[in-house]
């Protein structure tokens, strides 16, 4: 009863990494189209940014509001603006993208692939020349990666414009004061850390939701498991990874000697 | 262009799909795959194009043996050997025109796009469908995306043509122009073309060779006059349906 599971899981596992590995090998022998690759950052980007920015913008209010409580006892308000930030840079900021995607994109392209799959669009694929791998997952995996880049920007800068908006209602700082306490806090340490972060979860991300949905059998009903599965594992697997390079960026920066994180 | 199934074997799990399946089907040939549902007719045409990889047996097209390839080394053969899907597979995203032409665009890249056009309207007009080039699938019928599905894999001209189920899910009047179809074309174009159907009917009509299976192995195999004289159970109970 237990093995069972387990199995499925030690099956999916093995599976991603041959997956992963077959990629790996497309992705230097035959690169995809620089035209696919832009419409995917394009599409990807887009589809998750009303919703990235005002996430970032709300949790940067929420920094600000609740730093502000603790703060305010220490009389120690002119470091709002730099914890609000650090924090939103090092973990908040990241974490939420890659939520963000998960539910948004990663669902999507799960779904996407699996109805492909069971419509035969991708073995007809193949019998017209086509590598599915080069046109389809490769552009979408790339896509994902490259968009968090540009999502976590702006969720980042949406954050220190919502922090300072709650700053000035709550604790009465203008936006140059709340500004300036944030190169004390934010370090390249920490622009480093929240960047790898970003990273290793857009590359979980986009390797989830390409393998579930590339796999998926069973019609209409296994695009339905599809897209539940891609939304389960890729939580699990973000919260997962979020304290393995916390645990990880901890080290690896102090061991390269690059500023607090 | 000849192929040849020799004791193909194909397992998924402990449950045996293809159990040494053999025969040949001359060049320009039509064969019809009977057999119901599960016996493994989906899955010999899967292995015959490289999108499955059979567990033993050998298949030759053309005197070569093909069954061992990469999927690389697959590319020239799904040149030769071009498949119709159940379901009509066109990608979604793309115009009737971009469907027809995705095959055209990898196999033969030196083609202008006026050709490209030309090319497409050609095929197009075979299976007798005109002025949809710019529409997406999901804004023409059923039928109709059969008969595109049809025309993209022709359109390639490929010498052995794989139809899975081609008329599943269709009208009993499309039924029968989709039947004549794969005739005409099959006779026009001179390609090898096998057909998997549940259609004794149509099987009877424009077949040269009728396989049967049943569970994974050939329990018949003769031209339809043969056929009509089998003492198998199963093919007198397809006989049955037709009269």
């Amino acid at each position: 009863m237990i093995l069972k599971p387990l199995v499925g899981i030690l099956d999916d596992i093995g599976g991603g990494l041959l997956f992963m590995w077959d990629l790996l090998k497309t992705a230097f022998r035959s690169p995809c189209e620089r035209k696919t690759l832009l419409e995917q950052i394009y599409q990807v980007s887009m589809q998750s940014l009303v919703t990235t920015a005002s996430s970032g913008f709300f949790v940067g209010a929420i920094l600000s509001v609740q730093f502000n409580i603790q703060l305010k006892e220490f009389s120690a308000l002119s470091v709002l603006g730099g914890l609000a930030t650090s924090g939103t840079i090092r973990e908040l900021g990241p974490l939420l993208i890659a939520f963000m995607l998960s539910g948004k994109v990663g669902a999507y392209t799960s779904a996407e692939l699996g109805i492909m799959r069971v419509t035969e669009q991708i073995d007809a694929m193949r019998c017209l020349g086509t590598n599915p791998m080069q046109h389809l997952i490769l552009p979408r995996f790339i896509g994902i990666i490259v968009s968090s880049f540009f999502l976590l920007l702006a969720g980042l800068l949406m954050s220190v414009l919502g922090g300072a908006v709650m700053a000035a209602l709550v604790a009465d700082m203008n936006l140059m004061e709340y500004i300036s306490g944030i190169p004390t806090f934010v370090t390249w340490g920490s622009v480093l850390n929240g960047l790898f972060k970003c990273c290793m979860f857009s590359i979980l991300l986009a390797a989830i939701c390409t393998y579930k949905g590339y796999t998926t059998t069973g019609g209409a009903k296994g695009v339905g498991r599809t897209v539940i599965a891609t939304a389960l594992s890729t939580m699990v697997g973000i919260v997962l990874m979020d304290w393995f390079t916390s645990y990880l960026s901890r080290n690896l920066f102090s061991v390269i000697g690059v500023g607090s994180v | 262009m000849s192929l040849e199934i020799k004791n193909l074997k194909k397992k998924f799990g402990e449950r045996t799909v293809l159990d040494g399946i053999s025969f040949i089907i001359p060049p320009g040939d039509i064969l019809f795959i009977l057999g119901t549902s599960g016996t493994g007719k989906s899955v010999l045409l899967k292995n015959i194009v490289g999108l499955l990889k059979p567990d033993g047996g050998e298949i030759w097209l053309d005197g070569e043996e093909i069954s061992r390839l990469s999927e690389e080394d697959y590319f020239l053969i799904r040149k030769k050997c071009g498949m119709v899907f159940q379901h009509p597979a066109l990608f979604d995203s793309l115009t009737i025109l971009e469907n027809v032409a995705f095959g055209l665009r990898r196999h033969y890249p030196n083609l202008t796009e006026e050709e490209i056009r030309t090319r497409v309207k050609k095929f197009l007009s075979l299976v007798n469908i005109s002025d949809v080039e710019e529409k997406l699938p999901q804004q023409i019928s059923y039928g109709m995306q059969k008969r595109v599905s049809l025309a993209r894999t022709v359109a390639i001209e490929p010498k052995v043509l794989l139809f899975d189920e081609p008329t599943t899910g269709l009208d009993p009047v499309t039924t029968n122009a989709i039947n004549q179809l794969i005739k005409n074309l099959s006779r026009t174009l001179k390609t090898t073309s096998i057909v998997v159907s549940h259609d004794m009917h149509c099987a009877l009509d424009i077949a040269d060779k009728i396989v049967v299976l049943d569970k994974g192995k050939v329990v018949e195999f003769g031209t339809p006059a043969e056929l009509k004289k089998s003492k198998v159970k199963l093919v007198q109970d397809f006989l049955a349906e037709v009269h």
